[in-house]
C-alpha cells in the first residue's frame, strides 16, 4: 500500500517542485525561516506556498482578532528582569481563517498557512511583520 | 593486653610508613586517578600567595551561572570537544582560588541582579531591585534616595587614577552593568523615571553622565533604544544620548564593522549593539562576541589607564535570560562565550599585577536527574550507566510513567508539564533525544510560572592574581568587593 509520501515520490519529482515536497514534509522550525536576522533562502523558496511551522502562540495583542504571533520560544516574562515583555528574535505573524482561540503561551503548536514575505503593518495593531502565514489554521 | 596494643601500633606504623614513603605499596598506586590525585596535591602545596598590589582588576560575572548552571556548561563545552564532559575544565575552573558565595539580598532569600550587583560592586548587601543604594531605600520610592547612595568600584578606581569600563551582553542599563555606574531606587528606571521623581535621572542618562564626568571610559553592550528618541527609541524626553556621547568625544559603535574599526587608544567608547539585549550566542550575527568586547575593552583601558591601570566589569547577561526561558541549549552556549571571555582576559593580562575574579550573581531553579551514565548529552536524555564499561548504555532511563527524561530540568518556568487550558493538570510528553537536544527545546519543569526563576543557592567565585587567596570558604557576596578593593589598595 502506498502511503501519501511514497505516492508522491513514486509520482515523479518532475511533477512536484522541491518546495512543495518540503511543504508536505515535516513541519518547519520557526528559526529555519530566518538566517542571520534575514529571511532564509528556504523561506524565499517557499514564498506563496502553504507550509506548516512549529512554535508557540504569543499572548494575543487584542481579543477577537484573526491574528496572532508565533514565537520560537514561549513568551516568558520575567517580572524581576523586565519592565515589559520582550519580543524574541525571529517571530512569525499568523493571519488566521477564524477568530483566534487562545492557546496557552507555553504549549507547542503548529500553524499551517500561505507563506508571505515583505514588510507589512497590521492595520489594527500596528504590528510590523516581515514574514507571515496567511489563511492559516493552527493547533 | 600490652602485647596486643604493641602489635596493633606496629601494624599501624607500618601502614603509615608505606603511605608516607611514596605509596609504592598500595595496590592502587599505579592507577591513573591515584597519580592525578597526587599531582593535584603537589600543585596545591606549590601555591604561593600573591601579595602584590593589583594594578588592574577585572571582574567577570556570568549572570545566573550558579554552581548547577556552571556544571551544565562544563559538560556541554567538554562534550563539544568530543569528551564525556565531566572531565572538562572551563578556564576559570583552573584558577587557583575559590570560594562559595551566599547571594541573598537583605530582603530576599531569592536574590535579584540589582541587589547582587550592588553587593559585588559597592561592597554592601542591599534590597532586591535597587542599584547603587543601601537598604534604607524603598524600591520605587525616589524620596528615599537622598543620603543612601554608595560609590561603585568603577568610581573608586577612578578616584585612584585608573581607567574603568563596563561590558555586558544585556542592555547596558540592565541591573548588573548598571551597578557599575547607577544609583537608582528601581532597576526598571532604565530610560525614564516616574513623574515627580526629581532625586535621580534614568539609568541611561546616568551612564552618559558618568562618561561625561570621565569615570567610565568604555561601555559596550546592548540597549540602544534607551539612549535615543528616534525610530525604535524609548526616550520620551526626546534626548539623544548617543549624540551627546559623540559630542563629548566618544567613539560610537553599533555593529561588527564599526566595532572592528574602533581605535583602542584610550578614546572613550560607547557601544550599543541591539535595541534591547544583544543576541544569544547561538543566534549572534553582525555583533561582537563577549570575548571580542572584553579584548577591546582591555586594550582601550590599558591605553587610557596607563601605569595607573584599570578596573573592568564584564557580564554575560544572557546566561540568565536563557535560564529564565528554560532553554538550556542557549544557556550553555552563552556560558561558553563567557568562558572564552575569561580566557581572553587571562591571556591579555599578567597574574603578577592583575586580579581576575570570575563569579555569578545568583543561581536559577535548575536541577539534575539521575542516574545517568557517562557521556549522556547534558541537553538530552539521561542514559543508563554501563556496568561493564565507561560510556552510557545508549538506552534512556524511564520514569514511573514509562517515559524518558532529560539530564537537566527546571523546578518552574515555561517548560511546565502542567496545562493552563486543562485546569493545570498535566502529564509528561513522549520525548526523543533529537527533540531534547534541539536548540529551541525547553527542559521539562513542574511549577507553571511565566518565566523560570532565580534561586537562592550558592554561586562560586574563582580568582587568580594579587590577593586572590583571600577568596576562601563560604563568604557573603559583598566580600567580593572587599577582596578587589584590598587588592587595589594593598601596600
Amino acid at each position: 500500500m502506498l502511503s501519501r509520501r511514497s505516492f508522491i515520490a513514486a509520482s515523479g519529482a518532475t511533477v512536484f517542485a522541491p518546495s512543495i515536497m518540503r511543504a508536505l514534509d515535516a513541519p518547519l522550525k520557526l528559526r529555519e525561516l530566518y538566517a542571520g536576522g534575514q529571511v532564509s533562502d528556504l523561506a524565499q523558496s517557499l514564498q506563496g506556498e502553504r507550509i506548516t511551522v512549529q512554535g508557540f502562540m504569543a499572548p494575543p495583542l487584542k481579543a477577537q482578532m484573526k491574528f496572532f504571533v508565533l514565537t520560537k520560544l514561549p513568551m516568558a516574562v520575567c517580572p524581576f528582569c523586565e519592565s515589559d515583555a520582550e519580543w524574541p528574535d525571529n517571530i512569525l505573524a499568523i493571519y488566521t481563517k477564524r477568530v483566534v482561540k487562545v492557546i496557552p503561551f507555553n504549549v507547542r503548536i503548529e500553524s499551517r498557512g500561505i507563506l508571505e514575505l515583505g514588510s507589512y503593518t497590521d492595520p489594527e495593531t500596528g504590528f510590523v511583520s516581515l514574514v507571515r502565514l496567511a489563511d492559516a489554521t493552527y493547533g | 593486653m600490652k602485647t596486643m596494643i604493641f602489635a596493633s601500633a606496629t601494624a599501624l606504623a607500618t601502614a603509615s610508613a608505606a603511605v608516607a614513603g611514596g605509596h609504592g605499596d598500595l595496590p592502587q598506586s599505579g592507577n591513573a586517578w591515584f597519580a592525578a590525585g597526587q599531582s593535584a596535591v603537589e600543585s596545591a602545596m606549590a601555591k604561593t600567595p600573591n601579595t602584590n598590589t593589583a594594578k588592574n582588576v577585572i571582574i567577570l560575572i556570568s549572570d545566573g551561572n550558579g554552581v548547577g548552571t556552571n556544571y551544565a556548561s562544563r559538560l556541554w563545552a567538554g562534550q563539544q570537544e568530543g569528551g564525556f564532559g565531566d572531565e572538562y575544565n572551563q578556564p576559570h575552573e583552573l584558577f587557583p582560588n575559590l570560594a562559595l558565595v551566599k547571594t541573598y539580598n537583605v530582603n530576599a532569600q531569592t536574590p535579584d541582579s540589582a541587589g547582587t550587583g550592588t553587593a559585588m560592586l559597592a561592597g554592601i548587601k542591599t534590597k532586591a531591585g535597587i542599584i547603587g543604594v543601601n537598604e534604607n531605600v524603598n524600591r520605587g520610592d525616589c524620596a528615599t534616595l537622598e543620603g543612601n547612595t554608595v560609590l561603585s568600584m568603577n568610581q573608586i578606581a577612578d578616584i585612584m587614577g585608573k581607567a574603568t569600563g563596563v561590558v555586558s551582553t544585556a542592555r547596558l542599563t540592565h541591573a548588573t552593568p548598571a551597578a557599575s555606574y547607577a544609583k537608582s531606587v528601581d532597576r526598571n528606571f532604565e530610560y525614564e523615571v516616574p513623574d515627580g521623581c526629581t532625586q535621580q535621572k534614568d539609568i541611561a542618562s546616568q551612564l552618559i553622565d558618568a562618561m561625561q564626568a570621565g569615570w567610565i571610559d568604555v561601555a559596550l553592550g546592548g540597549g540602544k533604544r534607551n539612549f535615543h528618541a528616534g525610530e525604535g527609541g524609548r526616550r520620551k524626553d526626546g534626548q539623544d544620548l548617543i549624540a551627546m556621547a559623540k559630542e563629548m568625544g566618544a567613539q560610537f559603535t553599533d555593529d561588527q564593522a564599526t566595532f572592528d574599526a574602533l581605535a583602542l587608544d584610550g578614546t572613550p567608547i560607547l557601544g550599543l549593539f541591539e535595541n534591547s539585549h544583544m543576541m544569544y550566542e547561538a543566534d549572534r550575527t553582525d555583533e561582537p562576541s563577549l570575548a571580542e568586547m572584553t579584548a577591546a575593552a582591555i586594550s582601550a583601558l590599558q591605553a587610557a589607564g596607563g601605569d595607573n591601570g584599570f578596573f573592568l566589569s564584564v557580564e554575560a547577561g544572557r546566561v540568565d535570560h536563557a535560564n529564565h526561558a528554560g532553554n538550556l541549549a542557549r544557556v550553555v552556549q552563552d556560558q561558553k562565550a563567557f568562558a572564552d571571555a575569561v580566557a581572553m582576559a587571562d591571556r591579555m593580562t599578567d597574574d603578577a599585577d592583575t586580579l581576575i575574579v570570575v563569579t555569578a550573581d545568583h543561581e536559577h531553579a535548575i536541577a539534575f536527574n539521575g542516574y545517568c551514565g557517562r557521556g549522556s548529552n547534558i541537553l538530552g536524555l539521561c542514559m543508563g550507566i554501563n556496568g561493564s564499561g565507561v560510556e552510557h548504555t545508549g538506552e534512556p532511563l524511564t520514569a514511573k510513567d514509562g517515559k524518558p527524561y532529560t539530564v537537566a530540568g527546571y523546578l518552574n518556568g515555561a517548560g511546565t508539564v502542567l496545562r493552563e487550558d486543562v485546569n493545570w493538570v498535566g502529564a509528561r510528553g513522549d520525548l526523543t533525544e533529537e527533540e531534547a537536544t534541539d536548540l529551541d527545546y525547553l527542559q521539562q519543569a513542574l511549577i507553571p510560572t511565566s518565566s523560570e526563576t532565580h534561586s537562592g543557592e550558592d554561586v562560586a567565585v574563582y580568582a587568580k592574581g594579587p590577593w586572590a587567596h583571600l577568596f576562601d570558604g563560604t563568604i557573603e557576596q559583598n566580600v567580593v568587593f572587599h577582596v578587589m578593593h584590598h587588592a587595589l589598595t594593598a601596600e
